[in-house]
């Protein structure tokens, strides 16, 4: 067996995250490949959660789907889970808590496993009942006890002896428990893998491109960028929790202007807040990046589950026109990459760049074999050094893009305005509205800064065009963002099927390249993937190239996709073409 | 250095006589007798009449949007805290819309001086009630009479946490210069609030009628340092109407936010490269 999900299934409180990260870890260090999801509530104690650990030879592109192994902490975990488990597959539970006389007629492997008994001779400390657990799963893959035994003392070798060693007598009690009997050989490839969630790669591609501010106001999937950045603040990033996201985003904006690389995060409740503030950013042409992890909505929706909700929303924010730049990374490994170019472009084209995340992409983790971080590169645009005369901050060019100062500088001050102004930053308003000579400056700076994405998309060669795979395919999903990821397990999935399928997948969404799209999607047969209601990535498609996408896999449950929901999906739209 | 070096020369959009006319005075004697150069002063302004204050600097500056001048000013002093960061607005952009900022930039103690010239009404949207219009004071969103209790600026930021809390008025603004000289070399968030009449929209609380109320704080030997009496002061005007005092209310010494940040205690954040690949790849290390 090559491909085997685990679940650790139970209350909050019982510290179910951190022996999920613990169980990855575990496989991680073997030279497996891991890909770990949760599901959790907005509650700090009680109700129902679980983390799933996916682990395979191969590389994953998604959460997995039936349970080979359950660890079920409490009676919930049974009644609720079980429905999930696949076919011969394992539940670890502790008879003396739990009744699984329901799962006895199943085929399924019942290991009967003393949690409790065992944990009460180390310690007593209720958490070790997942270490326990642990140590059964790892007798049950054939994994080294020996694994574990260095994780926790890498892990928990500060916190004392005592904690080290009775966190390996647990997992070692786990291991050797007759009830316990080795089912399976998962071998690793001993590499050294990285392992970590969107949120995190987002924020170590930030750091690595320069970023010294970011500010946020602490809104779930947002705030692993915050607790991010404040936990690797010493590395030279200010960090501020502020008072709402309106204060967030305006002190990106201040810093950005002081001359700081800058960046606020938050989900779509705390972006409607900042949408004032983003249009500031493209009146003043001051860089900045605000990441937008979606959630379940409208309103506070589902603050726990994902969607693809807010494209429109953040492509279409805040009054009137400006250039601005929608990105939103299609795995982790990407996530890292696109922290890093996002505050190249701001601070090249003077805009601010939104970053679509979800809660999927932010909070899930996986394995990555490697980064390239020789393709990091920092480019801050253009930045003027000396001005004949009073500084023409807004000064009219070809490229739409005039070379910006940083307070501080002697003779390149400047009053950046929200009215509309002239090329020193005068404003058109006021005394001069409707007087020709202003009306005529009106024209040439909005041409300004909206000539702009002209500029862009000249410079930025092959960066506003969605990517294709399998270009010879008879059928082709078109997806964006973290919903590629599924769509590539679905095209897997689907090779046995005789039909071929390919990919059109966007990271960039705005500005797009519309020759260039319109060209990859003319005459193909279509098939929209997004997580949402609206088919809003086929609106913006066909708002830009006139192309309809009417095939399509549509959800809008919170619940991630699976690569196989998509492929059978697929071959049903398939049968009626 | 002369305040000249400050101005602009641009023309104001205020109305004759407006207040604010003397508030730019005032500011641009006190950045002259403080002879900082301009180019490490950063003016920060909302939106309404009195924010267009900023096209008189010839310094850096942001006019922003409205209400929202302290959280950009608060941005700029982070990143770079080696700047002169001035935030200038009004009542309705700081009391109203700003509001939850202003209680926040006071608590910070950030380094931020804040001037609010409060007229006590919206005047640049032709005459609303503001969040300082007094009650009953008739207005063309109020044609019965304001019916909501005024904002005390003053008892709100020593409660705040705010470590400058001054009064001025625009016709005295000599006096005025001082307590804005003061509160821009005062370590500490310093709001300088500023009786600024509107000579257009608000008929109620003019120049005269100010001048009968208020009196100066240190004729009368006030201990800026005394909390209790600074309250005392500061709610003098809502006790008793006829009585409106001036000056310094309150100064205290606190930690500034930029000495206890871990990471701005170190040095501005502009300025510094970007991390190296080496950097970079131990960061990666916590990972695998």
């Amino acid at each position: 067996m090559n491909d085997i999900t685990i679940r650790i299934a139970g209350a909050n409180g019982d510290g179910i995250d951190s022996s999920g990260d613990l169980i990855a870890k575990v496989f991680l260090n073997v030279g497996l490949n891991v890909f770990a999801y949760r599901s959790y509530q907005s509650i700090i104690r009680g109700g129902h959660v679980w983390h799933q650990v996916r682990i395979s030879q191969n590389e994953l592109h998604g959460p997995g789907e039936k349970i080979n192994i359950l660890v079920a902490l409490n009676q919930d975990s049974i009644d609720l889970q079980s429905a999930h488990m696949a076919e011969g597959g394992s539940v670890i539970y502790d008879g003396s808590k739990s009744n699984v006389d329901a799962l006895k007629d199943r085929g399924l492997n019942l290991v009967n496993l003393p949690m409790l008994d065992i944990v009460l001779k180390n310690g007593g400390d209720p958490l070790l009942k997942n270490v326990v657990a642990i140590g059964a799963i790892m007798k049950m893959t054939g994994i080294d006890i020996g694994v574990f035994s260095d994780i926790i003392k890498s892990k928990f070798g500060k916190k004392g002896e005592m904690i080290v060693n009775n966190n390996i007598n647990s997992a070692k009690a786990g291991y050797d428990d007759p009830a316990v009997k080795n089912i399976m050989e998962l071998k690793g490839d001993g590499k050294k893998r990285y392992m970590m969630d969107g949120n995190t790669a987002l924020s170590i591609g930030a750091f690595a491109s320069g970023c010294r501010f970011y500010a946020a106001y602490p809104m779930t999937p947002a705030s692993g960028i915050l607790h991010w950045f404040a936990a690797h603040q010493k590395l030279g990033v200010v960090v501020k929790q502020t008072e709402d996201e309106i204060a967030a985003i305006n002190m990106t904006i201040g810093a950005a202007s002081a001359g700081a690389r800058s960046m606020c995060g938050t989900s779509g409740g705390g972006f409607s807040l900042m949408v004032e503030a983003l249009g500031l950013s493209g009146m003043l042409e001051v860089p900045i990046v605000v990441v937008d992890s979606q959630r379940g909505g409208p309103s506070t929706g589902l603050p726990t589950k994902t969607e693809q909700g807010d494209l429109l929303f953040v492509s279409h924010a805040s009054q009137g026109e400006f250039p601005r730049i929608v990105v939103s990374p299609r795995n982790i490994k990407e996530s890292l990459y696109v922290g890093a170019e996002a505050h190249n472009l701001a601070e090249k084209y003077q805009c601010p760049v939104i970053i679509l995340m979800d809660l999927y992409i932010s909070e899930h983790a996986e394995s990555i074999n490697t980064f390239e971080l020789e393709g990091i590169k920092v480019d801050r645009g253009k930045i003027a050094t000396k001005s004949d005369g009073r500084f023409k901050r807004y000064e009219i060019t070809t490229d739409g893009i005039s070379p910006r100062s940083f307070p501080g500088t002697p003779g390149l001050e400047f009053i950046a305005p929200s009215d509309e102004h002239d090329e020193y930053g005068n404003l058109v308003t006021d005394f001069n509205a409707g007087i020709d000579k202003y009306v005529g400056i009106r024209r040439q700076m909005h041409e300004k800064r909206m000539r702009k994405i002209d500029t862009m998309l000249k410079e930025e060669k092959g960066v506003f065009v969605p990517d294709v795979s399998n270009a010879d395919a008879e059928y082709f999903f078109v997806t964006f963002g973290s919903t590629t990821e599924s769509v590539m397990e679905a095209v897997e999935l689907l090779s046995p099927s005789g039909k071929k399928f390919g990919i059109i997948s966007f990271k960039y969404l705005m500005p797009l390249d519309v020759e260039k799209t319109k060209a990859l999607l003319s005459g193909k047969k279509l098939i929209d993937v997004e997580y949402n209601f609206t088919a809003q990535l086929a609106y913006l498609i066909k708002a830009n190239t006139c192309i309809d996408i009417s095939h399509r896999i549509l959800k809008y449950d919170g619940e991630a996709f699976t690569g196989r929901e998509i492929a059978d999906k697929a071959l049903e739209l398939v049968s009626k073409w | 250095m002369t305040d000249a070096q400050y101005r602009s020369g641009e023309k104001p959009v205020w109305c004759p006589g407006c207040g604010d006319y003397g508030v730019s005075a005032a500011i641009m004697k006190a950045l002259g007798e403080l002879n900082i150069p301009k180019n490490d002063i950063m003016v920060v302004t909302g939106i309404g009449c009195s924010s267009a204050i900023s096209g008189q600097f010839s310094t850096y500056g942001i006019h922003g949007i409205h209400g929202r001048l302290l959280p950009i000013a608060t941005g700029v002093k982070l990143a770079n805290p080696k700047l002169t960061v001035i935030g200038a607005g009004g009542d309705g952009d700081g009391y109203g819309i700003g509001a939850a900022h202003f209680i926040h930039a006071a608590r910070r103690n950030i380094d931020l001086t804040y001037i609010v010239m409060d007229n006590e009404i919206y005047g640049l949207t032709t005459g609303q009630a503001s969040p300082t219009s007094l009650i009953g004071m008739k207005t063309k969103s109020t044609p019965f009479g304001v019916t909501e209790n005024p904002i005390n600026p003053l008892s709100l930021a020593i409660s705040a946490g705010a470590t400058y809390v001054a009064r001025g008025f625009s016709g005295d603004p000599n006096h005025l210069s001082m307590l804005i000289k003061n509160g821009i070399t005062h370590k500490g968030f310093a709001l300088i609030d500023i009786m600024s009449p509107c000579v257009t929209f608000n008929h109620d609380n003019t120049y005269d009628w100010l001048r009968k109320r208020i009196y100066k704080l240190e004729d009368q030997q006030h201990d800026p340092s005394d909390m209790a009496k600074a309250f005392e002061k500061a709610t003098e005007f809502d006790r008793d109407g006829s009585k409106m005092p001036l000056g310094l209310f309150y100064k205290t010494s606190k930690p500034l936010y930029e000495e206890l940040d871990p990471v701005i205690m170190e040095g501005p954040v502009v300025g510094r490269s970007p991390p190296t690949t080496a950097e970079v790849e131990a960061v990666l290390k916590e990972y695998m």
